[in-house]
C-alpha cells in the first residue's frame, strides 16, 4: 500500500516493522477523498509523486516508525515529567523578578500623582539635563493623565523601568564577556538571533505549566529575553570598537586587564552601550501589548480590549499612549548620551 | 503546536482540493469560502462542510483562518468570507445583529444542538473530593479550597457577565481572589497547568472545547438559568446584578444574503447542517486521544457517523457520495 514497503522488506526489517504494531493512526483525507472517488486508496503513482521519506510516510510502510505526532507528543510528556525538577530549579531564581515587578507597580501607582510626576520630571533632568526634554515629558505625561490613563501609563513605565534594568544588569556583562572570548561569542550570536525571532508564546505557554500565571515574572521574562539583545550586542561591539592603539598604548602604560576594561575600554564604549540601553527600552515597550496578552497590567490592555471589542478609539489613544511612553523614554535616554558624549569631548 | 499543525494541514488541504475540483468539473457552484474560527470544534466543522461541499456539491472550497469579530467585520466590510460558522451569537454581539438586521447576513441554522455550555467549573477530582463544591454556595462558603477564580480576558462577552456575578455574589468579599486572564491562552493553560498536577482549578470556561474534552471538569450550580436575571448581566457595570446560569450559547451557520440568492443548493445543505454537542464533545476526546489533527477528526466523523450526515445531502450530492454511505 505504502511507497516505501519494498525499501523495509529489501532491508529485511519487515518483522520488526510488523512486531511495531501500530494500525497506521486516523485515516487521512487524501484516504477518504480516494474512497469517496470510488476508486481505492492507492492511486498507482508515478515517480513525480514519490512523496518524502518524512516520519508519517515511512510510518505508512513500517508501523515500527514513530509518526511526528508521536515525537510532539513525546516532548510534551517529556516536559511534563520533568516538570518538578525544573520548578525546584527556575522558580527561585525567577522570584526576585515577580517580587521586583510587583512592589515597582505599586509604588508607582500608589504614590500620589502630585507626588510621582514631579519625581518622573526631577529624574529626566538629573539625567539629560535639558529644559526641553524636560518640557516633553511634562507635556506627555500631562497628556495621558487629562485622559485618565495615568494608572495605565505608570503601570507599563514601572514594568519598562524593572525590564530595562535587570536587561542592563545582565547584559552588559554578558556583552563584555562575548568581547573577551571569541567561543562566547559563537555561542552567543545564535542565541540571540533566536530570543528575537522566538514567537513569545512558544516559551511562555510552557512556563506558565512551570509558574502560575498569576506571577508577574511571565510577562517579565518575555520582556526581557526580547529586549536583552541590543544591550548585548552593542556592549560586545563597543568594546570590539575601541581603537587598537588606545589598547596598545594602555598594554605600553603596563596596565592589567581589569584596569584595561574598566579605565580604558567600558568608557570609550559608553556612547555604544548607552545606545543598545536606548534600544532595550525601545524593544520592551514593544513588548508591552504580547506582555499584557499573558495579564502584564499597563497600556496593552486596553489596546487589547480595543482590538477584541472594535472599539477603535479605546486602542488608538492607548496604542498613542505607548508612543508618547516611546518618544519620552527614547529622548530621554538620547539626551543623556548626548551629555556624556559631549562631557567626553570636554575632558 | 496545533495552530501549526492545522495550518500545514489547511496549506496541504487546499493543495488537494485543487486536483479534486479539476476532476469534478466545477458545474453550478465555483469557489467558496468558509471562515474557520481558531478553536478545534470550528475546524472540524468546516473542515466535514468542506469535504462535503467539494465531494458532494462539486464546489471548490477555500478555508480563512479567521476568528469571530475579524470575520464578522469581514463580511460586512468586503462580503467575504461567504459562510461563517460556529458563530457563537453571544460573542459576536451587536456587531452581528446589526449586520443582520441590515440583511448582510442571513442566519441559516444551529450548527450546534442545543449549543455551547458555558459556566463556572472545577475540576471532577476537586468536586469528588469535596461534594460541596458543586454549587456556588458551597464555593463561597469553601475560598480556601479553590484558590482563585480564574477570570475572561478583558473584552470577551463573558468578562462582562462574569465581572457582574462577582459582584453579585460577592466572591472577594467571601475570600477568593479574581485573576483576569490577558488571552484565551493562559486561561486554558492555567486550567491544563493545574489539572495535570492534580490541582485545585476554579474558573470560566466554555465548550466543546479540546481542554473541556481533555480535562475532566465539573459544572459548578449557579442556582440555574434566569433570562430575567440574565439579560441585565450582559451590560457592562450593571447595576444591582442578579445571579444567573449561563443559558445554552446558540452557534449559528451564517451566510451572506448574496450566497443565498446565487447557491440555494448549498444554503440547503448548511440549513440541515447541524452537530449535537455531545457528539462534538465525543470527538474532542477521540481527537485527544489519537492526537488528531481537525482534519482526522473530520474524516473520522465522515466514516463512522454516515447516517447522521447524509440527512444533510440533497439527492444529487448523495449520488456523488453514494460510494462512500455504501460502504458503511
Amino acid at each position: 500500500m505504502a511507497t516505501y514497503d519494498g525499501l523495509f522488506d529489501a532491508l529485511g526489517l519487515r518483522a520488526w516493522c510488523d512486531a511495531g504494531g501500530g494500525g497506521g493512526g486516523p485515516m487521512s483525507m487524501a484516504d477518504l477523498m480516494a474512497r469517496a472517488s470510488g476508486g481505492s486508496a492507492a492511486p498507482a503513482g508515478s515517480w513525480w509523486d514519490l512523496p518524502l521519506p518524512s516520519l508519517n510516510n515511512l510510518h505508512a510502510a513500517c508501523g515500527a516508525i514513530w509518526q511526528t505526532r508521536d515525537l510532539t507528543l513525546g516532548l510534551e510528556r517529556a516536559f511534563l515529567s520533568a516538570r518538578d525538577a525544573l520548578r525546584i530549579v527556575l522558580d527561585p531564581v525567577t522570584q526576585p523578578l515577580s517580587w521586583m515587578l510587583r512592589q515597582m507597580i505599586w509604588l508607582m501607582v500608589a504614590t500620589p500623582w502630585f507626588i510621582m510626576l514631579p519625581l518622573l520630571l526631577a529624574v529626566t533632568w538629573a539625567v539629560a539635563r535639558s529644559w526641553r526634554v524636560v518640557g516633553l515629558v511634562a507635556l506627555s505625561l500631562g497628556f495621558l493623565a487629562f485622559v485618565d490613563h495615568y494608572t495605565e501609563a505608570m503601570q507599563t513605565l514601572a514594568i519598562i523601568f524593572v525590564c530595562a534594568f535587570i536587561c542592563v544588569l545582565i547584559g552588559v556583562p554578558v556583552g563584555i564577556a562575548m568581547s573577551r572570548s571569541a567561543a562566547l561569542r559563537r555561542i552567543g550570536t545564535p542565541v540571540l538571533d533566536m530570543l528575537q525571532t522566538l514567537p513569545a508564546f512558544v516559551y511562555l505557554i510552557p512556563l506558565i505549566f512551570l509558574f502560575s500565571v498569576t506571577e508577574p515574572k511571565l510577562y517579565g521574562i518575555a520582556i526581557i529575553l526580547y529586549a536583552i539583545v541590543p544591550v548585548i550586542r552593542l556592549t560586545d561591539l563597543g568594546i570590539r570598537l575601541v581603537d587598537p592603539d588606545v589598547i596598545e598604548a594602555a598594554d605600553a602604560f603596563g596596565m592589567t586587564r581589569g584596569q584595561k576594561l574598566w579605565r580604558v575600554q567600558i568608557p570609550l564604549a559608553l556612547p555604544n552601550i548607552m545606545a543598545g540601553v536606548n534600544q532595550t527600552i525601545m524593544m520592551s515597550l514593544a513588548m508591552v501589548v504580547i506582555a499584557s496578552l499573558v495579564s502584564a497590567p499597563g497600556l496593552g490592555v486596553l489596546v487589547l480590549r480595543g482590538i477584541r471589542n472594535l472599539e477603535l478609539g479605546v486602542g488608538l489613544v492607548a496604542g498613542f499612549g505607548i508612543v508618547l511612553l516611546a518618544i519620552i523614554l527614547d529622548r530621554v535616554t538620547k539626551a543623556s548620551l548626548a551629555r556624556i558624549d559631549v562631557s567626553r569631548d570636554g575632558r | 503546536m496545533r495552530h501549526l499543525l492545522s495550518m500545514t494541514t489547511l496549506a496541504l488541504g487546499t493543495a488537494l482540493a485543487v486536483p479534486a475540483a479539476a476532476q469534478d468539473a466545477p458545474g453550478t457552484c465555483g469557489d467558496l469560502s468558509i471562515a474557520q474560527m481558531g478553536w478545534t470544534s470550528a475546524e472540524i466543522i468546516t473542515e466535514v462542510a468542506k469535504f462535503l461541499l467539494e465531494q458532494g456539491y462539486g464546489c471548490d472550497v477555500t478555508l480563512v483562518k479567521s476568528d469571530t469579530i475579524p470575520a464578522i467585520t469581514s463580511v460586512a466590510e468586503n462580503g467575504e468570507p461567504d459562510i461563517v460558522t460556529d458563530l457563537w451569537l453571544n460573542s459576536a454581539g451587536e456587531a452581528y445583529t446589526r449586520l443582520e438586521a441590515e440583511g448582510t447576513m442571513v442566519t441559516l441554522a444551529n450548527v450546534l444542538d442545543p449549543g455551547g455550555i458555558e459556566g463556572w467549573w472545577i475540576p471532577t477530582y476537586l468536586a469528588e473530593a469535596h461534594p460541596e463544591l458543586t454549587t456556588i454556595q458551597g464555593v463561597l462558603d469553601n475560598p480556601q479550597l479553590v484558590g482563585r477564580f480564574n477570570n475572561c480576558p478583558e473584552g470577551w462577552g463573558c468578562r462582562v457577565v462574569s465581572d457582574n456575578l462577582i459582584r453579585a455574589l460577592d466572591l472577594e468579599g467571601a475570600g477568593i481572589e479574581v485573576f483576569n486572564h490577558g488571552s484565551g491562552e493562559t486561561l486554558a493553560s492555567s486550567m491544563g497547568s493545574a489539572v495535570s498536577a492534580q490541582e485545585p482549578w476554579f474558573g470560566y470556561y466554555w465548550g466543546p472545547t479540546v481542554p473541556l474534552g481533555k480535562y475532566d471538569m465539573t459544572r459548578i450550580d449557579l442556582g440555574g438559568y434566569d433570562e430575567a436575571k440574565f439579560t441585565p448581566l450582559q451590560n457592562p457595570n450593571a447595576p444591582d446584578p442578579q445571579v444567573s446560569d449561563f443559558p445554552e450559547a446558540p452557534s449559528v451557520t451564517a451566510v451572506t444574503a448574496a450566497l443565498v440568492d446565487e447557491q440555494p443548493e448549498v444554503v440547503e445543505f448548511l440549513r440541515k447542517m447541524t452537530f449535537k454537542t455531545d457528539e462534538l464533545n465525543t470527538l474532542l476526546a477521540w481527537q485527544d486521544e489519537n492526537s488528531a489533527s481537525a482534519e482526522e477528526v473530520a474524516v473520522h466523523y465522515l466514516t463512522t457517523n454516515t447516517d447522521a450526515w447524509s440527512g444533510w445531502l440533497s439527492d444529487e450530492a448523495k449520488g456523488k457520495l453514494s460510494a462512500l454511505l455504501g460502504q458503511n
